[in-house]
This record gives structure tokens, C-alpha cells and sequence, in this order.
């Protein structure tokens, strides 16, 4: 039958804390938005950005699970991965299909967040912190793509959310756990994940979040 | 057995509440629900709001080239004083974001009528000055409006009627 298998650590506390930071984070800025709370959906809007750029400077200096370069695979992996040449048992970490998930998540609510820092019109409510920098006419575009953009950022969490269900009623893996106490069951091979460099996390949250506040501020002195 | 299918609801509940807050749109939970369909003039009001934002862009954005296209001006400026003026017909009673439309007209509209009334009419009288600078050709003449309408015009206005919190 099935070889034995161990609990081993996945996920660092900064890739979980991150996780679920964004999966709060995201539906509030929808409801900010719907709610016309302008005040709350920039604030946490630039909540929102230090948390993503934590997660991007985490994916070069972090551990071995959350670096891109680790589970950033070639489209000949992906196609492997499809066609059921991947064992998920003896891999821990982001599968080849997952990293692209990964990029996608990351990068459509990057986008998304990027625009609305441009977003608005001085004389009609809220502006975001970098408005002035654009004219007229690109705030305007950048506002209507923000507001259709939405809809993608939701669809690539519904695939997201829709895989995690597949592994779990299908394949009965339970990545939600894993996400959550930071380990899974995997087989006697697989190692442990790399410690987690406290020094280099606190560095990193610290420029992110530098970073989100320098440009909450108007990013001076560019505006 | 039992394990996999707490697995698969909690699974599940990050999606249910997905589907919920997009289906959620129309409905406020704080507001009372509004008996039948939304007054027509909501909908008119924004069409109307949004083209004069359009005309009023369409002015700034001419400013920011280096050679100003009155062409373009002239009759935005003449299209945002049609347009302000028929704003007093589009508030009819009980269309407020209290009364749980889904608008951002705030019921202050219908407790301060005057003020309302003075609001929108100092928002005329500086489009009709607005329309008087475009007609002199003269950029500067035109920027200077453009800053007069969107504060003392359109963003005061705003800042006591409509929902905009910061």
C-alpha cells in the first residue's frame, strides 16, 4: 500500500502570516470599495501593497519553499505536472502549476493595487497617492482598469480557491492545514524546509513596509 | 474519513463566501429595503454626473497639451452648464443612499433643500464663467475656471451631499 509518510515542515511564518494577510485583505478592499469607504480602501489598500512586496523580496531571501527561484519551474515541468509525472508526496512546496498560480495571485493584485495608487480625480472624492503624477486623461483610464480589473484578480482567486477543493475532495491532500500549521505529510525522503532567517524577514517587512509608507505619503518628493 | 470532509468544507467556505459577497451587490444589510425598482431618476442623475466629469476631463486633458484645442473646450464647457442645470429635476424625494439606493446622495439633500439648491447654483453660475473664459481662448483664462468650478463647484457640493469620506 501507501509508503509511510511523516509531517514535515512546508511553509515559513512569514509565507503563512502572508497568506492569510492577503486572503483578509483582498475581500476588504472589495468592501471598502463597495461601501465607498475611501479613506479605509487606500489605507488598507497600502496595507495591502507592503504585504506583497514582503511576499516578493521573501520570494529571493527567504526560505527554500517561498524563493521563486526554487519552485519557478520551465514549461516542460508544468506539462509533466499535467500529465501526473509529479509526485506530491515525495515534493514539498509549490508544484509547478501552483508557482504559476503563485505569480498570477501575486501579480494581478500587484497590478491591481498599482493602478489604484494613480487612481481617482482631485475633484471628484478620493485620489490615490499618486494621481498627481499622471494626467487627466491616464487617471482615467487607470480608474476604469482598476475597476475591471477586479474581476480578474477574483477569477485567479476562484481558480485558486477551486484547485485547493479539487486536492482536497479529489486527491485528499490537505493544503489548507499545511497553509495554516505550516506542515504536511510527506514521504520519509522529503527533508524539512530551510530555517526561517528571522533577520532577514524583519529587513524585508521593514523596506516593504518603508516602501508602502513613503509612497501612502505621496511618495515625496515626486508629487 | 471524517478528517477529509472537514477538509473539504473548510475548503469550500472561502468560496460560499466569495459567491456570497459578489451576489451581495444590490443588497445593504444596514439599509432598509427600497419597495420596488430604483426611481429612474437615479440612474439619469449618474449618467448625467459622469458626463460632466467626461466634459470637465475632456478640458483638463486639453490644458495639459501644449496647444489647447478650443474645439474641444468651447463645447464642453457649454455641455457641463446644460448638464448642471438639470440637476434640480433629478433629486426627486425619498432617493437617497438612506432610503437604501444604491447611490451616494446623501439625505442631507432633501434636509437642507436651500442649501442644496444654493449649491447647485453656484455650481451653474461658475460653469457659465467657465464657458466665458473657453470663449476668450485664452488657456490660462480657462485653467484658472477649471480650479474655481472643481472646488467652489463640484467639490464643494460633494463634500456636503454626497457620501466621500477620506
Amino acid at each position: 500500500m501507501a509508503e509511510p509518510t511523516q509531517p514535515v515542515r512546508i511553509w515559513d511564518l512569514p509565507v503563512r502570516l502572508t497568506h492569510w494577510s492577503l486572503a483578509v485583505l483582498v475581500p476588504a478592499m472589495w468592501v471598502t470599495a463597495d461601501n465607498s469607504e475611501w479613506g479605509w480602501h487606500i489605507r488598507l489598500g497600502h496595507v495591502l501593497l507592503a504585504v506583497l512586496l514582503f511576499r516578493i523580496f521573501w520570494g529571493f531571501v527567504g526560505t527554500d519553499t517561498a524563493r521563486f527561484g526554487n519552485f519557478l519551474k520551465g514549461p516542460g515541468k508544468v506539462l509533466a505536472y499535467l500529465r501526473g509525472g509529479y509526485d506530491e508526496k515525495a515534493n514539498k512546496g509549490h508544484s509547478p502549476l501552483a508557482a504559476l498560480a503563485v505569480l498570477g495571485l501575486l501579480g494581478f493584485t500587484l497590478a491591481q493595487v498599482a493602478m489604484g495608487l494613480f487612481a481617482g480625480d482631485p475633484y471628484d472624492g478620493a485620489t490615490g497617492p499618486l494621481n498627481p503624477l499622471v494626467g487627466v486623461g491616464t487617471a482615467d483610464t487607470l480608474t476604469d482598469t482598476h475597476e475591471w480589473f477586479w474581476w480578474v484578480v477574483v477569477g485567479m482567486i476562484g481558480l485558486h480557491i477551486t484547485a485547493i477543493g479539487i486536492y482536497g475532495a479529489v486527491r485528499a491532500e490537505n493544503l489548507i492545514g499545511a497553509m495554516i500549521g505550516g506542515k504536511g505529510e510527506k514521504k520519509l525522503v522529503v527533508s524539512d524546509n530551510s530555517p526561517t532567517p528571522w533577520g532577514r524577514a524583519l529587513g524585508a517587512f521593514a523596506v516593504a513596509a518603508g516602501i508602502a509608507l513613503w509612497i501612502y505619503l505621496g511618495a515625496p518628493p515626486l508629487t | 474519513m471524517t478528517r477529509n470532509s472537514t477538509f473539504r468544507l473548510i475548503a469550500a467556505t472561502p468560496l460560499i463566501a466569495l459567491l456570497a459577497a459578489c451576489g451581495g451587490e444590490t443588497t445593504d444589510a444596514e439599509a432598509p429595503e427600497p419597495a420596488g425598482d430604483a426611481p429612474a431618476e437615479i440612474a439619469e442623475r449618474q449618467d448625467n454626473f459622469e458626463a460632466i466629469g467626461d466634459s470637465f476631463k475632456a478640458i483638463r486633458e486639453q490644458l495639459e497639451t501644449d496647444a489647447p484645442d478650443f474645439a474641444v473646450i468651447e463645447p464642453a464647457a457649454a455641455d457641463i452648464n446644460t448638464r448642471l442645470q438639470r440637476l434640480p429635476d433629478l433629486f426627486p424625494e425619498g432617493t437617497s443612499m438612506e432610503a437604501g439606493y444604491d447611490t451616494e446622495a446623501l439625505a442631507a439633500i432633501w434636509e437642507d433643500p436651500e442649501g442644496f439648491n444654493e449649491a447647485i447654483q453656484t455650481a451653474v453660475g461658475l460653469s457659465e464663467e467657465m464657458m466665458a473664459a473657453a470663449a476668450t481662448g485664452d488657456p490660462e483664462a480657462v485653467g484658472a475656471q477649471v480650479g474655481n468650478l472643481g472646488k467652489n463647484g463640484c467639490k464643494n457640493c460633494h463634500d456636503s451631499f454626497r457620501k466621500d469620506d477620506d
